[in-house]
């Protein structure tokens, strides 16, 4: 436990647990939980808000009868309430070994975005899952549920390693088969991958979740700050592309990378999806106390 | 030329060295790029970035391999400096010079830019700055006259700047007046006859050479020993000249139909190929008529040029000023404008001192000669009065007849003797006018004896004063022939000798008739000597000697003056001083000189000069300066320049200089460097 506690201060700091006590994960869906939670269904159900009338048909529960109807009207009707259920949250991070760039690297800030918004889940007994591209049915990652399970949590995330080199599609693909429920998905991935990232994304489309896509570039992405003359080397493929550096190639890459991020953001904003550029550079309290506030995803 | 004149510095296998350089520079440059591997994230957007710039992957590569360009660049300067390129510049080696430029109006030529006058002082100062120290020069500037504009100095600075200050000129050249300016040290004490053995030097003679910076437009000097001049004549011209010139501008009245005008030109064009051009005749500025005349080309064995002839007619004009304008575009401008003046016609004061020829009243009794002329009649005795004396020795007449009389002195205008001769030498010098000026009485007119009816044989049909006078069927009874002072001209000429002639007299002319018309004995007889009276060409001899001895000249303009020839003016009323104002607006007071004349001499100027009288505001009179000047409109520099026997071809006898270009290629190494350096640090890529 204490290995634990020393821990989440690497990923999650106390001041910014105390901030994100106060948030709640927001689904502009209203979605079917399994278990009761803290949120309205679409199910009637037991809770105090009431939904409707209906007529009692034989086989009803007796005790969902409204008897103050029954003493005016001389018929049985029975009072409906709005079921209140907990919330499916995923987060999908892209463990791929071009996340371990930056400092921080992707990877670590994923992970910190991961935990932030799971850790917001738990609080409000939301089924929270946090998983890798990587992971299969054979290690999927656990199902979490309360305030207990944080530290499950960040043990889970602090446990993930960059350099299982699934694709992104394949690693999608994995994700929706396994998990056909729905929620708020959100995933965190640099999109660098050299198939493309539609394909992957159109998967998600299918599901219906509420998809929030973070991608997360470094600095050394956003401007990178090289000289001379270059070989570089790709760190999944070994692929090699030999450059040097001039004023024009660099500009070239700004508007190639301007042209990527806004191509995805095209991409998702047509199909329902929320799109957020994030440099690692944003700190994740910034990131979640504002920029996902802005966006919706957390109150 | 550049690469003509090239000095090796280096043996062969220092070159070998210097040639192992360039190969090392661009394997060294294969060595640096040896890239340097860096993980990167992905390759992904790189690959995507560089595919576009590979498109001009050529330009790309040059871009990439500045440096290496700039550094084979470099080295190539450095072989090039090796190599000691040159080229073979002048040198003046001797220690006197003598600078002659002309600036006459064919050196504002514009084939060479901007002007050869221009060029022409610039290759002077380049001259000065290539004389050897210690050497001295002497500037000389010259159109048809010379002017020192700098003795001989070796201050370099002063040669410079007198040079920079020549001003061009519209006169013609004529060299021998510089010659002799030039000559004046390095032949010292020289009489006029230069082969008097007997002649003296008084002063050493200092040899000089003579730097003639011309294009060679004017005549040889046939008569100028060079002595201690060594002449080198250095042409200024480009090498198309291309220029069409107006030659000759005049205006006349149209004998055929009076009250028209007829203009006249004459244009020249002095280029290989024909071409036409656009005249145009104003008056004032007035466009009276515009004529498109084609011009031949040169001629190419004699090299005249090919000319043409413009004429227009127009209505009569009282006055004003007629300006032609060719809209050529060729090299020299000056001559593309003339003009003419029409002045107001001024009608000729003549007096006629008579015993009463009635045929000659009649003849000055026609309408035609009552336009012109003025004419008083008076008997001979007037001759003796004290007015007649002052009005003809202080010129208030234009014209005296004297028939058959002769006054005492010559008077101060143009005379016509009839059947008498002017008087001689003696009577000259009896009696002077009150001022002091003396109207020169003429020795030399003689009369011979009287002789019975001379056969008249030829007629001067060129000379204005018998033009058109037909003598065949004229009969004289007594004639005596007439001979003049030196200079006299036989106008009708007999058997028995000349029986009229024209003399000059110290700017006046004096006609004499060697027969009476009518003979006035003294017993108040009269019987006529001759019947030409009743022939027509008698009325013709009466208006000829009006028009000609009146100066009523039949030309309407008044004649042309060449920029830098005096102007003799005349006035009507005899003042003290005439005011002439330039067409630059430049005023001149021109005093009076002797027989009512006034010369005016600063016709630099070429246009229209306005000559008001005494202190009066009016202008009396106008006259035009022109470009006539077909040597000067000739564009095409002389190859050669003839002095004394001496053939001068152009640029000779100049000592070759070598001018070394490797300073400049070092320091465009240095330049070259220095932007490697700073390509290198800043990495800038064009």
């Amino acid at each position: 436990m204490s290995l634990a506690a020393e821990r989440t201060s690497t990923i999650l700091t106390p001041q910014l647990l105390a901030q994100l006590e106060r948030l709640e994960l927001v689904s502009r869906k209203v979605f079917r939980g399994r278990m009761k939670g803290e949120r309205r269904s679409k199910r009637k159900g037991q809770s105090v808000e009431f939904a409707d009338f209906r007529q009692y048909v034989p086989g009803d529960d007796l005790r969902f009868i409204d008897w103050n109807l029954f003493a005016r009207l001389e018929r049985l009707y029975l009072k409906l309430f709005l079921e209140e259920e907990d919330l499916h949250f995923y987060a999908l991070i892209d463990t791929s070994t071009s996340m371990e760039f930056g400092e921080p690297t992707k990877l670590q800030y994923a992970r910190q975005l991961a935990a932030a918004l799971g850790f917001i889940g738990l609080c409000r007994a939301d089924r929270v899952k946090i998983e890798s591209l990587g992971a299969s049915n054979k290690k999927p990652g656990p199902v979490l549920r309360g305030r207990a399970s944080l530290w499950r949590m960040l043990q889970y995330v602090e446990g993930m390693e960059a350099g299982e080199n699934v694709s992104l599609v394949e690693g999608v693909k994995n994700f929706c088969l396994r998990n056909s429920g729905k929620g708020i998905l959100v995933l965190i991935s640099d999109l660098m991958d050299k198939e493309g990232y539609e394909k992957a994304l159109r998967f998600l489309v299918t599901q219906q979740m509420d998809v929030y896509l973070l991608h997360v570039l470094s600095p050394e992405e956003l401007n990178p700050e090289v000289k001379g003359d270059l070989r570089l080397i790709d760190c999944e493929d070994d692929d090699v592309a030999e450059i040097t550096v001039s004023r024009p190639l660099l500009d070239k890459y700004k508007r190639t990378l301007a042209s990527f991020v806004d191509g995805a953001r095209d991409f998702c904003t047509r199909r329902g999806m929320s799109y957020l550029m994030v440099s690692t550079e944003t700190p994740v309290e910034t990131l979640v106390g504002s920029y996902l506030r802005k966006r919706g995803l957390v109150r | 030329m550049l690469l003509a004149d090239i000095v090796n510095t280096l043996v062969w296998w220092q070159w070998g060295l210097l040639a192992l350089v360039p190969p090392a520079i661009i394997a060294l440059y294969f060595l640096k790029l040896k890239r340097q591997p860096l993980e990167v994230p992905s390759t992904y957007l790189w690959t995507k970035a560089i595919e576009d710039l590979h498109v001009n992957s050529l330009w790309q590569r040059l871009r990439q391999s500045l440096l290496l360009l700039l550094q084979l660049l470099l080295i190539a300067i450095i072989v090039l400096a090796l190599l000691r390129p040159g080229w073979s510049g002048t040198k003046l080696e001797g220690k006197r010079f003598v600078f002659l430029i002309d600036t006459s109006a064919s050196m504002g030529a514009t084939d060479v830019s901007p002007s050869r006058l221009d060029q022409a002082k610039r290759e002077a100062i380049d001259f000065i700055q290539e004389m050897e120290a210690g050497a001295v020069a002497m500037v000389i500037s010259f159109s048809n006259v010379a002017k020192v504009e700098q003795p001989f100095t070796d201050n370099r600075r002063a040669l410079r700047s007198k040079i920079e200050l020549i001003e061009p000129t519209n006169r013609p050249s004529d060299l021998s007046e510089a010659l002799r300016a030039a000559a004046g040290l390095a032949n010292p004490g020289q009489s006029g006859d230069p082969n008097n053995p007997i002649d003296v030097r008084t002063a050493e003679a200092q040899p000089a050479t003579l730097l003639i910076l011309s294009d060679g437009g004017f005549a040889s000097v046939p008569t100028f020993k060079l002595g201690n001049l060594t002449p080198e004549y250095v042409a200024q011209a480009g090498t198309r000249q291309r220029n069409v010139a107006i030659v000759a501008f005049s205006t006349e009245v149209n004998p055929e139909k009076p009250g028209r005008v007829q203009a006249f030109a004459r244009l020249e064009n002095h280029a290989d190929e024909a071409t036409s051009v656009e005249v145009s005749l104003y008056l004032g500025t007035a466009l009276l008529d515009a004529k498109t005349i084609a011009l031949p080309a040169r001629d190419e064995k004699t090299r005249l040029p090919g000319a043409a002839g413009a004429s227009f007619e127009m209505q009569e004009i009282e006055s004003g000023i007629l300006k032609l304008q060719i809209d050529a575009k060729d090299n020299l401008v000056l001559d593309n404008t003339a003009f003419a003046v029409v002045n107001v016609p001024r009608p000729a004061k003549v007096l006629v001192v008579t015993p009463g020829t009635d045929a000659l009243l009649l003849a000055l009794k026609t309408d035609e000669a009552q336009k012109i002329a003025n004419v008083s009649i008076a008997e001979p005795k007037l001759l003796e009065t004290k007015a007649y004396q002052d009005q003809a020795a202080e010129g208030a007449y234009d014209l005296i007849i004297y028939d058959q009389c002769v006054p005492k002195t010559m008077p101060a205008c143009n005379t016509l003797f009839i059947g008498a001769i002017p008087p001689g030498e003696t009577a000259a010098e009896a009696v002077g006018p009150a001022d002091g000026s003396k109207p020169a009485g003429i020795a030399g007119w003689k009369a011979g004896d009287k002789q019975g009816l001379p056969i008249v044989i030829d007629v001067n049909q060129v000379h204005p004063l018998t033009q058109l006078v037909q003598m065949g069927n004229v009969k004289i009874g007594y004639g005596r022939p007439v001979k003049g002072p030196p200079g006299t001209l036989t106008l009708i000429d007999s058997d028995a000798g000349a029986l009229y002639s024209v003399g000059p007299r110290a700017g006046y002319e004096d006609a004499v008739l060697g027969f009476d018309i009518v003979t006035h004995e003294a017993e108040g007889k009269t019987f006529s000597n001759t019947d030409w009276p009743i022939r027509r060409s008698f009325p013709v001899f009466v208006m000829n000697a009006l028009k000609y001895l009146g100066g009523v000249r039949s030309s309407l303009a008044a004649p042309n003056i060449m920029p830098g020839s005096p102007a003799v003016l005349r006035t009507v009323t005899p003042v003290k001083s005439i005011l002439v104002t330039s067409p630059r607006g430049d005023r001149f007071e021109v005093p009076r000189e002797l027989q009512n004349t006034f010369v005016f001499s600063r016709t630099d100027d070429l246009g229209v000069y306005e000559v008001r009288e005494g202190s009066g505001n009016k202008v009396t009179q106008q006259f035009a300066v022109n470009l006539f000047d077909t040597r000067e409109s000739d564009l095409t520099p002389a190859e050669k320049i003839d002095i004394g026997h001496e053939e001068v071809k152009a640029q000779q006898g100049k000592q070759v200089a070598r001018k070394e270009l490797w300073k400049w290629l070092l320091l465009g190494a240095i330049g070259v460097l220095i932007f490697e350096w700073y390509v290198y640090n800043r990495r800038v890529y064009l």
